[in-house]
Parts: C-alpha cells; sequence; structure tokens
C-alpha cells in the first residue's frame, strides 16, 4: 500500500473514506427516492422533519438502531447474522476499484523535520489493471447473501426470494457480459484508467483506414456503442434488483422476499448493499459510456494549466484538478442514480417469465448480435 | 517478502476451508465452506500476479459454479440422500476407497512436483492478458473450438436430463 | 508490495464495521416477552412451514447450469476483445475474427437451440 508510513496511512484512510463515502450516500439516496417518488407522483413526501425534510434521516437512523431484536424460532442463527454482513462486501470491494478522479500529485514536503517523498495518490481504493473483470467477480458474489439470507430465514417467502434473486441475477449476468465485449474491443483493455483516457476530446474514429473528427461531440463510448449501452444499463438495472426487475422482493407475492425476517440494522444494511450496487452500476455507466471523470473537451492537463494561470501550482494544482474532475465524475454519477430512481417510480414491475424471457430471449441475442457488429465494423475499418 | 508472507496465510485458510468443506455434517455449510475455498483460490492466484485467471476463478468457480451447488443444495433438503449416503457397508466402502484414492493422488502429485521448485530458480516473468490471447487464438486455435462444441453438447445433454419424467426430482 | 493487501484491509475492515453494527444494535433494541407465536416465521399468519419440504420446479437448476455453460463461453470472449484491435495492426486480424466467428457459431446455435427446445420457458 506504499512505501513509508505516510503513504500508508494515507492509502488506508483513503480506502476507509471511499468505504463510507458509500455508506454515507445511502441516506441522502433514501431522500431523494422518498422526495422524488413524491414529486413523480404529485405528493409531498417527507416534508414535516427539519428543512424540506431533511433531517428524517437521522430519525430513520435513531429508529434502525433501536429495532427488537429477532431472529426466528427455526431460522439459523449464524448465517442469519452474516448474510447482512455479507451483503455489504461485494459491492465495496467494486466500489473502491473505481477510479473517481485523476491522481493527486504530491510534490515533495517538509514535516516533523523530515523530507517527505514525491507521491502520486490514485483516486481509487487500490490499482491493478484487471479493472471491469474484476469488477465483475465480486459483483457475481452478491447472489450469496440473497440465498444465505432466504435459506437461514427458514421462512419460506424468504426462500423463494433468495432463490428467485439468484436466478434473476445469473440470468441477467450473462447480458451485462455480454455488452461490455463491445467496449472491450474498442478500448482493447480492461483497466478503467485507460478507457477514460481514451474518450478524451472530440470524437474520432477509423473510417476506411482514415481519421475522421467531428469536433462538436465529445469522444464518448456512448457514440460508439449506443446498442451496448441500452443493454449495459437495463442489464445494471436487474443486477441491483430495483424496479422494474425487484421480482426478488415482490411485495404482493412474497411479502418482502428474501429479507422478511430482518428489521433494524441488518435490514439497512441489504438497504445498502443494494445502493451501493447502484453506485457502482452508475459509476461503471460513466467510465464506460459517458467519459469518466473527463470534462467534455478539456483534458486533465489543460485544466491544470488553466488553474496555473490563476497562481496554483505543485500539489495544491493537482489537488483542484483532481477535485474537478471528481466533481465532474459524480455529476455524471448522481446522474444516473436519479435515472434508477426516475425509472423505479415510472415503470410496472415484471412478471417473472417475462423476466426470464427478456434475460434470456431478447437481451443476450441483441448483445450477440452486438458483439459480432462491433468486431466486423472495427475490423473492416482499420484493415 | 508480503507476497511470500501472503501465500502461506491464503494457503493455510484455503486449506482449512477446504477442510471444513469435507467434515462439516451439513451439506450447505460444506457448499459455503467450498465458495470461501473458491475465494482464497482466486487471492492465491492475484498473490502470483496472474490476475486475470484469479478474475476468471472468481467469476467462474466462485461466482457461477458454486452458486449452482449452493442454490440445488437449499431447494432440496437433503435429509433422506445424506442418510442413505452415509449408512450401508456399500456406502462406507466407497468412502474408504475414495479416501484412499485421493491419498495416493495427493501423494502422487507432491512426489512429481518435488524437483519443480529449486533454490534460486528464476522467477517466470507473467504473460499479460493480451499475450495470452494472441497465444490462445491462433496456436491452440483447434483446441479453443473443440471447447466450444464441449460447452454446448454439455448444455445440450443437461436440457435433456432434465426432461426425462420419473425419478425423484422430475418435474 | 501485493495488490492484496487494500483488498484485505478493506474486507476486514467492512466485515468487523458490519459485525460491530450487527452486534451492538441486538444489544440495544427493546426486549419485549418472548412467546411461541412471537418467535415464529411471518408467512402471513399461516403456521409457518418448514423449508426445503416443498417442490421447487427443475427450472431453477437448468437456468443455473446453462448459465455456467454460457458464462464461460463469454468468459473467453474477454481476451479475445481486448486484444483483437491489436491483432488487426499486428496482421493476424482474419485468423483472430475467424476464431472467434467459428466459436460464437457454436454458441448461437446452442442458445437457439435452447430457446427452441423450450428449456428457457417459465410458465
Amino acid at each position: 500500500m506504499g512505501s513509508d508510513i505516510f503513504e500508508i496511512s494515507v492509502n488506508a484512510v483513503k480506502i476507509v473514506a471511499l468505504f463510507l463515502l458509500m455508506v454515507q450516500i445511502v441516506p441522502l439516496l433514501v431522500w431523494v427516492e422518498r422526495r422524488g417518488s413524491a414529486f413523480i407522483q404529485n405528493r409531498f413526501g417527507p416534508n414535516r422533519v427539519g428543512p424540506l425534510g431533511l433531517t428524517q434521516l437521522l430519525a430513520d437512523a435513531v429508529k434502525f438502531i433501536f429495532k427488537e431484536e429477532f431472529i426466528p424460532e427455526k431460522g439459523r442463527a449464524f448465517i442469519f447474522y452474516a448474510a447482512p454482513v455479507v451483503a455489504l462486501l461485494p459491492a465495496t470491494l467494486a466500489f473502491v476499484s473505481l477510479p473517481l478522479s485523476a491522481p493527486v500529485n504530491v510534490e515533495t514536503f517538509e514535516m516533523f523535520g523530515q523530507s517527505w517523498g514525491p507521491y502520486t495518490f490514485q483516486f481509487q481504493g487500490f490499482d491493478f489493471g484487471l479493472g471491469i473483470v474484476y469488477v465483475l467477480g465480486v459483483s457475481s458474489l452478491a447472489t450469496y447473501s440473497m440465498l444465505m439470507a432466504g435459506w437461514s430465514s427458514s421462512n419460506k417467502f424468504s426462500l423463494f426470494g433468495g432463490l428467485r434473486a439468484s436466478a434473476q441475477m445469473i440470468s441477467y449476468e450473462l447480458a451485462l457480459g455480454l455488452s461490455i465485449v463491445g467496449i472491450l474491443i474498442l478500448y482493447g483493455t480492461f483497466d478503467f484508467k485507460t478507457m477514460i483516457a481514451a474518450q478524451q476530446g472530440a470524437l474520432s474514429f477509423h473510417f476506411f483506414g482514415e481519421m475522421v473528427t467531428i469536433p462538436f461531440l465529445p469522444n464518448w463510448g456512448i457514440f460508439y456503442q449506443p446498442l451496448g449501452a441500452v443493454l449495459f444499463l437495463v442489464a445494471v438495472f436487474a443486477e441491483s434488483n430495483r424496479l422494474p426487475f425487484d421480482l426478488p422482493e415482490a411485495e404482493s407475492e412474497l411479502v418482502a422476499g428474501y429479507h422478511t425476517e430482518y428489521g433494524g440494522m441488518k435490514f439497512n444494511m441489504f438497504f445498502i448493499g443494494e445502493y451501493g450496487h447502484m453506485l457502482v452500476a452508475s459509476a461503471l455507466m460513466a467510465i464506460f459510456y459517458f467519459g469518466g471523470y473527463n470534462i467534455p473537451f478539456v483534458t486533465p492537463e489543460q485544466l491544470s494549466g488553466f488553474l496555473e494561470g490563476f497562481g496554483y501550482v505543485g500539489t495544491t494544482n493537482s489537488l483542484m484538478t483532481s477535485f474537478l474532475l471528481h466533481l465532474c465524475m459524480f455529476l455524471k454519477i448522481l446522474f444516473f442514480l436519479w435515472v434508477f430512481i426516475w425509472v423505479r417510480w415510472t415503470l410496472p414491475r415484471f412478471r417473472y417469465d417475462q423476466l426470464m424471457d427478456l434475460g434470456w430471449k431478447t437481451m443476450l441475442p441483441w448483445a450477440l448480435a452486438n458483439t459480432i457488429i462491433t468486431a466486423i465494423v472495427v475490423f473492416v475499418m482499420r484493415m | 517478502m508480503t507476497s511470500t508472507v501472503l501465500f502461506y496465510l491464503l494457503s493455510v485458510v484455503s486449506i482449512v476451508f477446504a477442510l471444513g468443506v469435507l467434515f462439516n455434517p451439513n451439506p450447505i455449510f460444506s457448499a459455503l465452506y467450498l465458495v470461501l475455498t473458491m475465494i482464497g483460490m482466486s487471492l492465491m492466484f492475484f498473490n502470483l500476479e496472474a490476475y486475470f485467471i484469479g478474475g476468471v476463478q472468481l467469476i467462474v468457480y466462485a461466482g457461477a459454479v458454486t452458486v449452482l451447488f449452493v442454490m440445488v443444495l437449499m431447494l432440496f433438503d437433503l435429509k433422506k440422500e445424506k442418510q442413505a449416503f452415509t449408512k450401508g457397508l456399500f456406502s462406507s466402502l466407497l468412502k474408504y476407497f475414495s479416501a484412499g484414492a485421493l491419498l495416493f493422488m495427493i501423494s502422487g502429485a507432491s512426489l512429481m512436483s518435488m524437483g519443480l521448485m529449486t533454490e534460486g530458480a528464476e522467477k517466470a516473468e507473467p504473460i499479460t492478458t493480451k499475450q495470452l490471447a494472441a497465444l490462445l487464438f491462433t496456436d491452440y486455435f483447434f483446441a479453443f473450438e473443440v471447447l466450444g462444441i464441449i460447452l454446448l453438447v454439455v448444455a445440450i445433454g443437461a436440457v435433456t436430463i432434465s426432461r426425462i419424467r420419473g425419478g425423484t426430482h422430475a418435474k | 508490495m501485493s495488490v492484496l493487501v487494500p483488498i484485505l484491509f478493506i474486507t476486514v475492515f467492512v466485515v468487523l464495521f458490519g459485525a460491530f453494527l450487527v452486534f451492538v444494535t441486538s444489544k440495544l433494541g427493546p426486549k419485549p416477552k418472548q412467546s411461541d407465536l412471537r418467535k415464529e416465521a411471518y408467512e402471513c399468519g399461516l403456521p409457518a412451514q418448514e423449508s426445503g419440504s416443498s417442490k421447487v420446479p427443475v427450472k431453477f437448476y437448468l437456468t443455473a447450469i446453462l448459465f455456467i455453460l454460457f458464462d464461460i463461453e463469454i468468459i473467453f470472449m474477454y481476451p479475445w476483445a481486448i486484444q483483437f484491435a491489436d491483432s488487426i495492426t499486428q496482421g493476424y486480424g482474419l485468423q483472430m475474427l475467424i476464431a472467434m466467428g467459428l466459436f460464437l457459431l457454436v454458441f448461437i446455435f446452442g442458445l437457439f437451440w435452447e430457446i427452441k427446445s423450450k428449456a428457457l420457458e417459465w410458465e
């Protein structure tokens, strides 16, 4: 994690801060979700507790902490308590590996009578070039917490919720995995930062061996892979079990699915896991198809040069550049989080057979077609 | 240095989980131990800087194959089947035979790998995923296509078996 | 320095964090008097069934098997995808295209056979 004590501690604090960022965004999103749903359905939503109902979040937190402890009589205690903890892990491990901004360069400085390094701190927990394969790998472990919760509750609704959840997640994992093959062909890498670097500047591509540039569009993945982007978005909706794909917790059929028997903080941890998946999905959408942390038409170098004009140099310059790029990334993430909420309160839920048909018979063939067309087009254009 | 320490740590942890698979009387707990063993294996690959293989191990084994095991064991509470397997002369013979076969294989594998690890051997340069792809789709072209056909045969077989009526778990 | 150190660090941190939350909140809540009915699993007021005693469609099992097979096929496309553009400039692009094209033919045949054989029907 680093070569000296300063670097190690900064990296450790950074990775924990990323995790806490993920946990802390959940109450805010719940507020946005409730106010947003009220806005969409022409209601008020929570507006009594504090300004705009914002302190409702604190009241909710207190309620989560002081709920009665409950475990069903025939439940398997260890797995029952382990499932919510396991639910936190996949989303966290995926989220901390995403680059949320350009690296920060720290120049040599004096502290405690000693000179400290130049350092480069990545704006992500760790980076080993595996990128999307690692994220897919850890996200595929999310199935276990649902299966564990469903089985250990010894409640037939829970068990069926867990089974449905796992069957749904594995079905859409195929479409998810296949929809990004096109993007991999275009960028030729698994690594997120290389993908983001490839999306700088104006739209330009090979056209029968010649370079064509369209100056008024940014060089974003969405313009190369529109079909892939749509398939990816639908698949991540299903992966994070959000409406219209929330069959695992369909209230009218299964009470609350795999977390029927959970209350208080344990339920809240499943919730954090679900919102964490939404966060990861939004960040991946931004990275693959909307330029990641790039501000359109402005490269990080240009931004840094612009800030130098105001007299910011060295470490301050690097920090400010990184912060501005992070702001840009975060706006993109927030937009997709809003799309998640928007769709949830607009579309009705699928029936289970419709869900499976969509995954296997519609999305999988389309994703295949996308892959084949991309491969052939790339081959012909680069000849 | 760190990776050597981690190697031994991960080995011990993986072996403990693997023993958990064997000695836990509840098949569902066994399957969950198997998940942990698989994750331990993929971390070992990460530790050896074989990142892509580690990721594949995570996606295919931890994320797909063991999901099937856990799901099926939760679906069918195997009380009768478990008793049928653990009682009777034939199944105890089978148990001892499989334990013996396993012991034979483990000792054979250790004997064969005896000469491979020598002091001061040069560390091989890890090949990148791109090099792997360049090899797999040109030099090992035939094996790759055969693999596609084998997967097709397995898919057709699975569907056909699930169609057979009768038996305990037919539709 | 192994890349595993930060991964293991955050894993241990999250597990401890989660275990702490579960433990503390289990101690803080109210402790009402327990009764047999209170401890029962919530199955809409009906007496709770033991899990596993109900029949479950074999479909879940079949879906999981087919998922594994297709997942392996898709995993093979990943290294191919990242090398494909480079292989064109290095001059063996056609060979790569043919290798994956044949593989995809088998894949497509498999997928359409599954669809046609109604293995993927959920009624």
